[in-house]
């Protein structure tokens, strides 16, 4: 899914948290001689995606438990600077190189919009706090197909190509099929629809085989037996699946999944890097985190620092390795 | 039987004071919303949906529908008075509402527009009510063959509006198709004229383009003619107080025309992703097929009016036969509701209607009731309008140019577009002023990238066969309506020839 | 005017061709319909289209100079001046926009195009000029909680 796509989750607690934001960015960098974060410095939290995407709701669930366990001394200012798949806000974060006070949450596009456009940053300039959760998909078959499970898809697709569907192009639902197909040693045609909305109305209609996408989305559907799940691409199923088997369990583990963490600024002083990875081993153990990796059927993959950077790397450069063997990108 | 006992379940839910409140507020609110350029429903929804936290689930979904088909009814206003759609499915009713109100009949246009939403959007609730089951399976009987020969039906109606010069009109559609190419291929992935912009991954958004060309450049093209000299009056003449309410001619010469759209506009709407725009246009091109006067139509006539509100007013009832039956949102203002369903842990799918029959059906009542609010508001509030034409035009000139800019800058917060919005607007000037058709230009923009795509993925899916477009019952009904329209519109002459070029050109 | 706005869209046209069919392939690598195909058909179109117009165009002007009757495809007549004005003025309002956000470029607009376009007027400018801009932010801002351009330069006390 991309952020235009999921825009429709809509800005849940938008209205919760002023947007004033006028805070002077320019006495940022001199307020380090103090311990950090300095109650008196206002925390400029920069949401790339317009209110209501996934990442504008990750960025709030965040500052909302931030706050209910007082856990930052200072003032928070969460504004939304949408525009160019994200282009824009983490241009924005990125113009604070240095600043231990401007933050932002990533998701999927973090690590595809720099492969599309000609962006100023790349994931890994930026401070590397937490990797919290990953996105991953399920693929499902219509629940009138006469494929039962992932072995007789796959036995299935060996001798018939296969279509399946997904969200996009330079994106994870074309990943994550591709590298199975791989691994599992069957053809399939991609047929990239615009939203999760559209492809499933496809494979609803019986105009493709099978569809990638975000459980999340579908469970209504799979729930009542319309839509047959066959194969989740975490590294654990949610509970919501029940036992659907992991890409790993059948044994073509592809380990490609779109992160959902934390970025400070590039070259943000060590103190702030330091303080956020503690802060954010707090968060992930309230209650409020399960709640929200629950809802929302993430998977909770946490990493923090370095290795989140070395993640994101990772992550670009087997995007960018696919997409170039298709010749979506140059 | 069921149906009656459930309406009436629904019926005692709804009506509660405060839920009548909540209703009544949603609906005043997504009037307002509707009448600025630029906030369509969704983008009305979105903004309101955090009001609706504490409150009490059915109330607040009560009221977030109110917005959402209420915002239906205000969209229209602007499109009469300034030739302004706030959103696509109001581009149809800019058509003959415009001419309707420069004519003198603004009055009875803004009336007939609420009484055409009111039956539009009563009927697809009735629809909703007997049929909801039944048109599951139309929604879901819809794949990429038939979303193509959708977009291609919507296209007979660049016929209409390529106008008498021709050569003119099939330049502004295809400048249309050109804009809509723009931003990263879907297929493929591969950027298409972004030049490595980011800001043009996502492609050339259609509401900044329409507000631009319709609004500013009729604006534009207004001082040029030098309507803001002229004392009071202003665009739009206004005749005496007594011609306000429309004549008894108005009702009778377009009740067939309410009775059609609303089936069509409904089952238009039933169609995840076609929704109320291409609801709306094909409504108007249908009418005019039909019409003993299709000279008439862009000139004035009240059914070109009439025809398009019914079916926008009757899709977007109808798209919530997807959101409820499937949980599938058929557009953007139905995935807003999608995600308010969401937040009070309900999750639509195909059993939702069995688990939650009082939420379910409190909604569908409170749409019976809404609707009718929204008529009973439309009737007081359309004097208030009016008023609006009686501003002489130097003044109301200037604060167009606000609104649509503030207008246009809210929806995405984003600067390129209001920029774009402004050189849409010196384009329009010219294209109005010699003869280029704008309509086209902003159809062409809507339905060629949906045209594109469902090709491409159709041929993905046959494998590069065309023959995919016979063997599905969905598309053989698609292709049997269209040959009946198209059957008759060589009947009208020189402009049905027109059209053709312009579709192979545009594909 | 009329020759010079249809060169500059056969300039687009041609620019768009270019770019079609030097940059986009005309089918995929696996034979289907590539991102050039469409806008391949769309670029040739529209450039034929233009010349053919342009050709028109001329052909009308010929006829008026020789005396002949005038096309009906020429402009209606109409005032320039007013509408370069009122293009200049929404043209710094943009500007105006980017800079001073949203609420004091509207004020200042209003100010300037009102004293413009209504003359003398003063006490009925002045109040559209204040009522405008406080009911918009009051209904976006306020109620509707929807976005407003913000300021480069913040020059408002609150």
């Amino acid at each position: 899914m991309t952020e235009l796509q999921d825009n429709w989750a809509s800005r849940l607690r938008a209205g919760a948290i002023g947007v004033a934001v006028a805070a002077p960015l320019a006495l940022g960098g001199a307020a380090f001689a103090q311990s950090y974060p300095s109650a008196d410095e206002t925390l400029d939290w920069t949401i790339a995606f317009g209110p209501g995407g996934g990442n504008d709701i990750m960025a709030r669930t965040i500052i909302d438990i931030l706050d209910t366990y007082d856990l930052y001394p200072g003032d928070i200012a969460a504004e939304n600077r949408a525009g160019g798949s994200g282009a824009v806000g983490w241009g924005y974060l990125f113009a604070q190189a240095g600043s231990g006070y401007g933050i932002s949450t990533t998701s999927g596009s973090f690590v595809t919009t720099p492969l599309q456009a000609d962006t100023p940053w790349q994931p890994a300039d930026f401070t590397p706090v937490a990797l919290l959760a990953t996105d991953d998909l399920v693929l499902v078959v219509n629940g009138s197909s006469d494929i039962q499970d992932i072995g007789q898809f796959i036995e299935y697709a060996q001798s018939n190509p296969v279509t399946i569907a997904g969200t996009g192009t330079v994106n994870v639902d074309f990943i994550v099929p591709t590298l199975f197909a791989q691994a599992a040693g069957f053809e399939f045609e991609y047929v990239s629809f615009n939203s999760m909305a559209d492809q499933t109305t496809a494979l609803l209609s019986d105009s493709v085989d099978a569809m990638v996408g975000n459980p999340g989305e579908i469970l209504g559907l799979i729930d009542s037996g319309d839509l047959r799940p066959l194969v989740y691409s975490g590294a654990s199923t949610p509970a919501a699946l029940g036992d659907v088997p992991t890409m790993g369990d059948v044994g073509y583990d592809i380990g490609v999944s779109m992160p959902r963490g934390l970025i400070l600024a590039p070259d943000a002083p060590a103190e702030a890097q330091e303080w956020w990875i503690a802060t954010m081993q707090q968060v992930v153990q309230t209650p409020e985190w399960a709640e929200y990796i629950s809802s929302n059927t993430l998977t909770p993959t946490v990493l923090y620092g370095e290795e989140f950077r070395t993640f994101l790397t990772n992550t670009q450069n087997g995007f960018a390795e696919v997409l170039r063997s298709v010749g979506a990108i140059d | 039987m069921d149906i009656f006992s459930d309406l009436v379940m629904g019926l005692s839910i709804a009506i509660t004071p405060i839920n009548m409140l909540y209703l009544l507020i949603g609906a005043l609110v997504g009037m307002i919303v509707g009448v600025i350029p630029g906030f369509g429903p969704s983008a009305g929804l979105a903004i309101l949906l955090p009001v609706t936290f504490g409150m009490d689930p059915i109330g607040a979904i009560m009221m977030l529908a109110a917005i959402y088909y209420g915002a239906m009814y205000g969209g229209t206003i602007t499109s009469i008075l300034l030739n302004t759609p706030g959103e696509s499915a109001t581009v149809a009713s800019t058509f003959d509402g415009f001419p309707l109100a420069k004519k003198g009949r603004a009055g009875p246009a803004l009336v007939m527009q609420a009484v055409a939403s009111f039956v539009g959007g009563t009927v697809g609730v009735i629809l909703i009510t007997i049929l909801a089951p039944l048109f599951s399976q139309v929604s879901r009987s819809f794949g990429p063959p038939e979303y193509f020969l959708l977009a291609m039906m919507g296209m007979l109606t660049l016929i209409v509006m390529i106008g008498t010069n021709w050569k003119l009109g099939i330049i502004s559609a295809l400048i249309g198709f050109a804009l809509g190419t723009v931003g990263v291929d879907l297929e493929t992935g591969q950027g298409r004229y972004t030049f490595g912009s980011a800001e043009l991954i996502g492609g050339i958004y259609f509401i900044p383009i329409a507000i631009g060309l319709f609004g500013l450049g009729e604006l534009f093209y207004a001082f040029y003619s030098g309507l803001h000299k002229t004392g009071t009056g202003g665009i739009i003449q206004y005749d005496k107080e007594s011609r306000f309410w429309p004549t008894a001619q108005d009702y009778i010469s377009t009740r067939w025309t309410m009775a059609r759209h609303s089936v069509l506009g409904f089952v238009v709407g039933v169609i995840p992703g076609a929704g109320a725009t291409i609801a709306s246009l094909m409504a108007y091109s249908t009418e005019r097929s039909l019409s003993k006067h299709p000279e008439r139509f862009g000139q004035g006539e009240m059914a070109g009016l009439v025809a398009p509100e019914t079916a926008n007013n009757a899709a977007s009832s109808g798209a919530m036969i997807p959101l409820l039956t499937l949980g599938i949102p058929g557009s953007a203002s139905t995935a807003v509701l999608l995600a308010a369903f969401l937040l009070w842990g309900l999750r639509p799918g195909p059993l939702f209607m069995e688990q939650n029959p009082e939420l379910a059906w409190g909604l569908i009542a409170s749409m019976y009731l809404g609707n009718m609010a929204l008529l009973a508001i439309s009737i007081f509030a359309i004097p208030l309008f009016v008023q609006m034409i009686k501003v002489p035009y130097r003044i109301l000139g200037p604060a167009v140019v606000v609104i649509c800019t503030l207008g246009t800058f809210s929806v995405h917060a984003s600067f390129i577009e209001t920029y774009l919005m402004f050189a849409a607007g010196i384009v329009g000037f010219f294209m109005r002023l010699y003869g280029f058709s704008p309509a086209a230009l902003v159809l062409a923009l809507v339905l060629g990238p949906l045209a594109e795509e469902a090709l491409r993925q159709t041929l993905t899916i046959s494998r590069g066969s065309f023959g995919i477009f016979l063997d599905r019952p969905a598309s053989l009904w698609i292709i049997g309506v269209t040959i009946v329209l198209v059957l008759i519109l060589p009947l009208m002459g020189r402009i049905g020839g027109s059209a053709g070029k312009a579709e192979k050109a545009g594909g | 005017m009329r020759i010079a706005f249809l060169v500059a869209v056969l300039g687009g046209a041609v620019f768009y061709s270019y770019i079609a069919f030097i940059d986009l392939n005309f089918l995929t690598r696996t034979g289907r319909l590539g991102p050039g195909f469409f806008p391949r058909f769309i670029g040739v179109g529209m450039a034929l289209m233009t010349v053919w117009a342009i050709l028109d165009a001329l052909g009308d002007r010929r006829r008026v100079a020789a005396g002949g009757p005038e096309g009906d495809n020429d402009a209606p007549a109409g005032t320039w001046s007013d509408a370069v004005l009122l293009i200049a003025l929404a043209l710094g309002y943009a500007v105006l926009l980017r800079l001073f956000g949203g609420f004091v470029a509207t004020l200042v607009y209003l100010v300037v195009t009102l004293s413009l376009l209504n003359p003398g007027r003063h006490v009925q400018n002045a109040l559209v000029a204040v009522l405008l801009p406080v009911g918009v932010y009051i209904l976006f801002d306020r109620i509707l909680n929807a976005n407003m351009p913000p300021a480069l330069f913040d020059i408002l006390p609150f």
